[in-house]
Order: structure tokens, then C-alpha cells, then sequence
């Protein structure tokens, strides 16, 4: 009888530990470190990356937050830039990222206004784009890139020739 | 946990911020610890980002604050966390930011010193002074560069400029830098910098001790908040970082890691520089262009039975297309780096036909046979290329987990296939980009219509999408009404191609040439064609073709390109805008890009439209 009730405690035990570590261990594949892409402005299509840190998940961040604000690192990065030395397709001046969401494998990434001040041409307008879905894309876990302008929808970039209306996939570039 | 309550006290409200001789509408400040937090919010930051060019990405309920600066510099707090990032450096703060009334209060001065900012004392208010908070030098064989950054635009005053010494005063700026530093670089032998003024009005100067001989000059940067010089000339070119002269202020930026290219396969030598595919009399063939020594192997694929893989070991795929259309009984062919050494080439069947991979001249050379195929054809197979150790490949084994994904063949049959859609760029109350009076949509219509002239003589019809400068849809519409307007006359038209002229632009003069975009794998033959002749003929740089996600070109339903002709932003490229001979010479290369990838028009009697 008393083997028995020791047997059913360690049981208890082995179960609800279990439970514990499947439930709480990171399933999210996010490194400490962020590949961030940029547009060689020699070409206007190159892709170059270069590595930033990310804080590690924190504890109490769940995966799904972990996941967000590696998106929304990702993406203030790359609309910042590679430091201003190196020759890149950058966005237009003033250009802020006001917030990203992720849904499903879907990081959609709210831009200020300023993105609209292109100066004319595919040359900007696709570069731009190409190293922000491209950034994104690395991130495991997110394969679309959606854009919103000052929180709306477009069809396409105003003033410009490229269609915004589905998200993005590396494929388009 | 970072926030512990009875330290959080309100600052005093009646406590002045000032930067740049103006006050700063600072609200929502509160101390911990003695130190400044400030809000995320307050209006007074919001000012004090925008003068200084920086900006902040938060939203309510996360975690992460994220200040950009106009370096450009990510820096990154996290609640609850005291350790902060400034780009690629982590540094301690004095307290871990916190969430307090819907808002996060961040540590300021160390939020200050990301900026090169610092606050200062002055009386009852607290002045934000920009530093001169890096001076870095970099030398090269020829000589040095110097390298110094504030928080502010930086305007030095020249003070003195002999042979031996140069001094310069940066008004408005305060330093923390050491007060003297022996320097043993190119043509410098030291560096002093003094801080004078007032605390509302810091003047820094800066005293450049030279070697004899030394020549120097301001150097342009991109950097809005840097200065650049050069001593000794040739120091321009990308010199290594001898010496970071800072003796680092909270804050102060690490050297960026460098960029890698990538992707950045293991070098192996050979190299997969092309594919071509096209159909042929006895069937369909896609040729493999390999330069160097490698082996191939190819089988087909378990599941469906129509698919192929033919793997090229050894060897790196340079940029070429990678997608591919197939025509009848290829639906599609699709190449990519399948792993550090091998290029993949997956092919796409209607139905099972029989299949030939043998080496040829230049490569591999693929053969689809129209012939049914019988049911002891080879299915799989291998060989060597170049002086590839002749060692017997043996077919893998189907591998498992494949993630491609093969598109449907395009199914777009032109119900006139004489007729070529000219879509000039712009025009109407769109002008497009501009330069010195020139605009875009005036350069395109000129190119159009020299382009119309030579197809309609070549045996062509031509419908062009506007012949004057108007809009296609009606003035002031939206850019998609605009652009599918443009779409919808080669749609409803039934036409073979769509070609879109347009003129590219840049915020400086470096990128120039021509580039052909394109969308769709059906576009590639076309964009191939006009780019190669365009690379031919024109004098312009190749830039090649480009595929992207442009708006007439994926919603055209027949091949199309948008040519970028050339860049009003380059003089080179500008000057051949504005000739007359050169626009004419544009349109002759589009033309004989046309003939290369259709041939002649068909005869008149295959025209619906007479």
C-alpha cells in the first residue's frame, strides 16, 4: 500500500515535470543574433547582411512575443541601415517604423508616411523593399512580409511601381 | 521586478530643460535612485528626437524601446532589463526601464550619451549639450583619416591651418574626450582637444599637430553628424582603424561588424554561369553552363514521376535566373544553390517523357524528348565535366523533405499576336522623377514613340498606352487605378508583349545604367532579350535584369517588361538622356531585343485586329 502511494507521487511528480519542461521550453527557433540585409546601391538588387544582437528570450517572454520583438528589432534595423558609410539602397529620409504584428508566419510592418518621399525610379523603391523582406524572411518563423503605410493598406507605393497589396515572399524579388 | 516603487519619485515639475539655447517642453520625468527617467512619451523627448534627426519605435504594451539615431544606430531598452544595446555594443544601466500609467520610463542620461548628448547642470535648469564624443583615426599606407562625431551636425570652424598645425572649434559642442593623445599615424603626431565657453554655449577645439610635409582636405560623408579629414592624401579608400582615439563614454558606438556577402557558398571551383532553356525541333532542351571541374547526377523524383532533379556537384551558381518557363512539355525549370557545393536544377513535366542529361561544350545539356516514353528509359544517370576526377557518380537516392514548389505553366495565349503594347512611364499630372527640368514622363513618350516607329516598320501594331502627356486613367488618380489602366489596354487587347519605358532615379549620382525589370517567369525570356541587346548597344552600364514586385508587369497577363533606361541622376547617364541620337539608339536596342525573342511578326493574316 505504501509502495503503491510512493509509486503514484513519483508518478504525479514525473507527469506534472514533464508537462512543465514541454510546456515551457522554447520551441521558438530565434537565434541571439538578427541577420539584417541591405541593398547595395552599386547594383540596386545585391543583398548584404551583416549580424546584430538580440537579447535572448527573457524569462516570463513567450515565444509569440519573442518572435515580435525580433520582427520589430528586425525591421528598425534595416530601415535604419547599414552605418552611414557603407553605399546602400536606404529609405527615404525620416522613414519610422511605427510597429510590426506578427500572424501566422506574416510580419506586417507599419511605416510612417516619409516612405512615400521616393525619388523616382524602380531603383529605390526596389531595393528598399527587397532588404526589409528580405531581413524579415530570415527571422524563423516569418515567410510574408506585409507593408502598411501610416497604418493603411495600399495597392501600391504611391507615386511608384511597386504593388503592395499582398504580402511579400523572397520570390518576388 | 525593476521597479521599485518607493524609489520612483516625480522630478521636480518646475525643473528647465534646454537644448540648443531653446527649452525643451520636458514633462513626464520622474528619478530612481538619484538618476533621470524619462518617458517614452513626453512631448519634450519627442522634440529633442526630431531636432537631432533620431526616432523612436514603441508601441503600448511592449517590451522593447527602440531609438534610432541618425548615425544611423539602433538603441535598444527592454522593461525590466538593465542592459541596453547600442548597435552591435551592450552596456549597463543605472536602472532597468519600467512601465508606469500606460508608459515607459527609460534611463535618460544614458539614453542622452547614445546620442552623444550629455546633461549638464547650468543654475536650476539642465542644459542637453552635444559632444564631440568620438574622434577616431584611421590609417592607411598614404596617410590618415580622422573621423569625428557629435550628436548635433557638426560645423567646424577653421582656426588655424599652417604647415605644422591645423585647429578647428566646433561651436556648440562640449567633449569628454582626453585632453591630449600622442598619435603615431600617418602624418600626425598629435591630437589636443580643450573645452571653452559657457555650458549653454561649449566651444571644443580641436589642435591636429602635423608631421612636415602633410597635406590635408575635408572629406564628404553621408553622415550628418560627422566630420571627415584627410592628412597626407590618399586616405580616403576605406583605411583601417589603427586607433579609436575615445575613451569611451557610455555609449559611444563599437566598430560595426563588417558585412558579409551573402549567400557565401563554400568556394569549390566551378561555377554554373547560365541556364538556357528553350524548345527545340525534336523537343525541348535546357543548357547548363558550367565553367570548371564538376560532376552532375540526375534522377527522377519518386512521387509525382514528371519532376527532376539534376544536381551539378562541385559548383556555385552565379547570379542567374532561377526561374524559369517551361513551354510544352517542360512547365517549368527552377535552379538554386541546393547546398554549399551543389547546384540544383529541378525540372517540371506535363507528363513523363523520356530525358537525356549528357555533358556538352559548355556544361550539361539537358534533353526533353516529345516522343512518349517508353518503360525502360533511363530514369537516372551521372557523369563528369571538365577535368573532374572521372570517379563513377552514383545516383542518390530520392531525397526526402524537398520544399519546392512548382508554379503552373503560363497558359497565356496572345489573341493578337501581332501586337506589342508601348507603355511610355508617368505623364498627365504624374511627371515622375526629374531633373534640371527634365522630367521622366516627357523622356518616355519621346522613347515610345521613336520605339513604335521602328516596330510598326519592322511589321508590328503597336497600341501605346498614352501619346500625349495625360494620364492613362483620368488626372489626380490613384497610382493602381493609373497603373491597371496601363495594364488593361495590353489586356484587353489580347497583345503578345508589354513593354513599359521609364527612367530611373537616385539621391546621388552613383548608380547608373540600364536595367530591365520584370515580374513574372514569363517575362525572363523577353527581359533577357531586350537586356542583352540594351548591354549591346546603348554605352550604358549593364545592370541587368531585375525581377521585382512592380504593378504592370505582374498584372499584365502577357510577357512584359519595364525597362529603367538609364539614370537621371548620373551626368553620364543624363547627358545620353537628353540626346536625341541616344533616345533613338534606346529604342533601336528595345527593337532588336524584340526581334531576339520573337523573331519577325507573324504574318498580317494571323491578325485578329485586320
Amino acid at each position: 500500500m505504501k509502495r503503491t502511494l510512493i509509486l503514484v507521487v513519483v508518478l504525479i511528480v514525473v507527469a506534472g515535470g514533464s508537462w512543465w519542461f514541454l510546456s515551457h521550453r522554447n520551441p521558438n527557433t530565434v537565434g541571439d543574433t538578427l541577420d539584417i540585409y541591405y541593398t547595395k546601391a552599386a547594383d540596386g538588387t545585391s543583398e548584404v547582411s551583416w549580424p546584430v544582437s538580440m537579447r535572448p528570450m527573457q524569462s516570463g517572454e513567450t515565444s509569440a512575443e519573442h518572435l515580435h520583438n525580433s520582427a520589430l528589432y528586425a525591421a528598425v534595423q534595416t530601415i535604419a541601415g547599414p552605418p552611414a558609410d557603407v553605399q546602400a539602397v536606404r529609405f527615404p529620409t525620416g522613414t519610422r517604423v511605427i510597429g510590426v504584428t506578427v500572424a501566422g508566419t506574416t510580419a506586417t510592418v507599419n511605416l510612417s508616411g516619409d516612405v512615400k518621399n521616393q525619388p523616382g525610379g524602380t531603383f529605390g523603391e526596389n531595393g528598399e523593399f527587397k532588404s526589409l523582406v528580405f531581413t524579415l524572411t530570415a527571422i524563423p518563423g516569418i515567410d510574408t512580409v506585409a507593408v502598411l503605410i501610416d497604418g493603411q493598406k495600399l495597392d501600391t507605393l504611391p507615386g511608384g511601381h511597386l504593388e503592395l497589396d499582398q504580402p511579400f515572399h523572397r520570390g518576388d524579388f | 521586478m525593476a521597479l521599485a516603487g518607493a524609489s520612483v519619485a516625480r522630478a521636480d515639475a518646475a525643473q528647465q530643460f534646454v537644448f540648443a539655447g531653446k527649452a525643451l517642453p520636458v514633462s513626464h520625468v520622474a528619478t530612481v535612485g538619484g538618476k533621470l527617467a524619462i518617458s517614452v512619451r513626453d512631448p519634450g523627448l519627442a522634440q529633442l528626437l526630431r531636432a537631432i534627426g533620431a526616432s523612436l519605435t514603441w508601441n503600448p504594451g511592449e517590451r522593447y524601446v527602440l531609438f534610432t539615431t541618425a548615425e544611423p544606430q539602433i538603441v535598444s531598452f527592454a522593461v525590466g532589463d538593465t542592459r541596453y544595446d547600442i548597435g552591435p555594443r551592450s552596456a549597463q544601466a543605472s536602472f532597468a526601464p519600467y512601465e508606469m500609467s500606460g508608459t515607459v520610463y527609460v534611463p535618460f542620461d544614458e539614453l542622452l550619451s547614445a546620442f552623444y548628448l550629455a546633461s549638464k547642470r547650468d543654475g536650476d535648469a539642465i542644459v542637453i549639450q552635444p559632444q564631440l564624443a568620438s574622434f577616431d583615426v584611421r590609417s592607411s599606407g598614404s596617410g590618415s583619416t580622422l573621423v569625428a562625431r557629435s550628436g548635433i551636425p557638426l560645423h567646424p570652424r577653421v582656426v588655424a591651418d599652417s604647415p605644422s598645425q591645423l585647429v578647428y572649434a566646433f561651436d556648440g559642442v562640449g567633449t569628454t574626450l582626453d585632453r591630449s593623445r600622442a598619435i603615431h599615424a600617418e602624418g600626425i603626431r598629435s591630437i589636443t582637444f580643450a573645452q571653452s565657453g559657457t555650458t549653454r554655449a561649449p566651444v571644443t577645439t580641436v589642435t591636429i599637430a602635423l608631421a612636415p610635409g602633410t597635406t590635408h582636405g575635408r572629406l564628404e560623408t553621408d553622415d550628418r553628424n560627422g566630420f571627415s579629414l584627410a592628412i597626407g592624401g590618399g586616405a580616403a579608400s576605406a583605411p583601417e582603424p589603427v586607433a579609436i582615439d575615445t575613451p569611451a563614454p557610455t555609449g559611444a558606438p563599437a566598430e560595426t561588424a563588417a558585412p558579409q556577402e551573402t549567400p557565401s557558398p563554400a568556394a569549390t571551383g566551378a561555377i554554373v554561369t547560365g541556364i538556357d532553356a528553350h524548345a527545340g525541333p525534336n523537343g525541348y532542351s535546357v543548357d547548363i553552363a558550367v565553367t570548371g571541374d564538376a560532376s552532375y547526377d540526375w534522377h527522377r523524383l519518386r512521387d509525382s514521376g514528371n519532376r527532376f532533379w539534376i544536381d551539378v556537384h562541385g559548383a556555385t551558381l552565379a547570379n542567374v535566373i532561377q526561374d524559369l518557363a517551361g513551354s510544352d512539355p517542360v512547365s517549368s525549370v527552377r535552379v538554386k544553390q541546393f547546398d554549399a557545393s551543389t547546384v540544383r536544377v529541378a525540372l517540371s513535366l506535363n507528363d513523363f517523357k523520356r530525358l537525356d542529361v549528357q555533358p556538352s561544350a559548355d556544361g550539361v545539356k539537358i534533353s526533353v524528348y516529345t516522343d512518349d516514353a517508353g518503360d525502360d528509359v533511363a530514369v537516372s544517370g551521372g557523369g563528369t565535366l571538365g577535368n573532374a576526377a572521372a570517379v563513377a557518380v552514383v545516383p542518390s537516392p530520392v531525397p526526402s523533405g524537398s520544399d519546392w514548389k512548382f508554379g503552373a505553366r503560363s497558359t497565356y495565349v496572345a489573341t493578337n499576336p501581332r501586337l506589342i503594347v508601348i507603355d511610355p512611364g508617368h505623364g498627365g499630372s504624374d511627371p515622375g522623377a526629374g531633373r534640371n527640368g527634365l522630367h521622366e514622363a516627357n523622356l518616355t513618350l519621346d522613347m515610345a514613340k521613336r520605339l513604335r516607329d521602328i516596330l510598326v516598320a519592322r511589321g508590328w501594331q503597336v497600341i501605346m498606352t498614352r501619346t500625349t502627356d495625360v494620364d492613362v486613367y483620368k488626372p489626380n488618380d490613384s497610382a493602381p487605378e493609373e497603373l491597371q489602366a496601363r495594364d488593361d489596354v495590353a489586356n484587353n487587347a489580347g497583345a503578345r508583349m508589354f513593354i513599359s519605358i521609364h527612367v530611373n532615379s537616385w539621391l546621388n549620382a552613383g548608380p547608373n545604367g540600364t536595367t530591365v525589370y520584370y515580374s513574372k517567369p514569363m517575362d525572363v525570356a523577353l527581359a533577357k532579350a531586350v537586356d542583352a541587346s540594351a548591354a549591346a548597344q546603348l554605352g550604358t552600364r549593364d545592370d541587368g535584369i531585375v525581377k521585382s514586385r512592380l504593378y504592370v508587369t505582374r498584372n499584365s497577363k502577357m510577357p512584359a517588361v519595364l525597362v529603367e533606361t538609364a539614370f537621371l541622376s548620373n551626368p553620364d547617364d543624363l547627358a545620353k538622356l537628353t540626346s536625341p541620337d541616344w533616345r533613338q539608339k534606346l529604342a533601336l536596342a528595345i527593337a532588336d531585343g524584340v526581334k531576339d525573342y520573337a523573331g519577325a511578326p507573324p504574318a498580317p493574316s494571323q491578325s485578329t485586329n485586320q
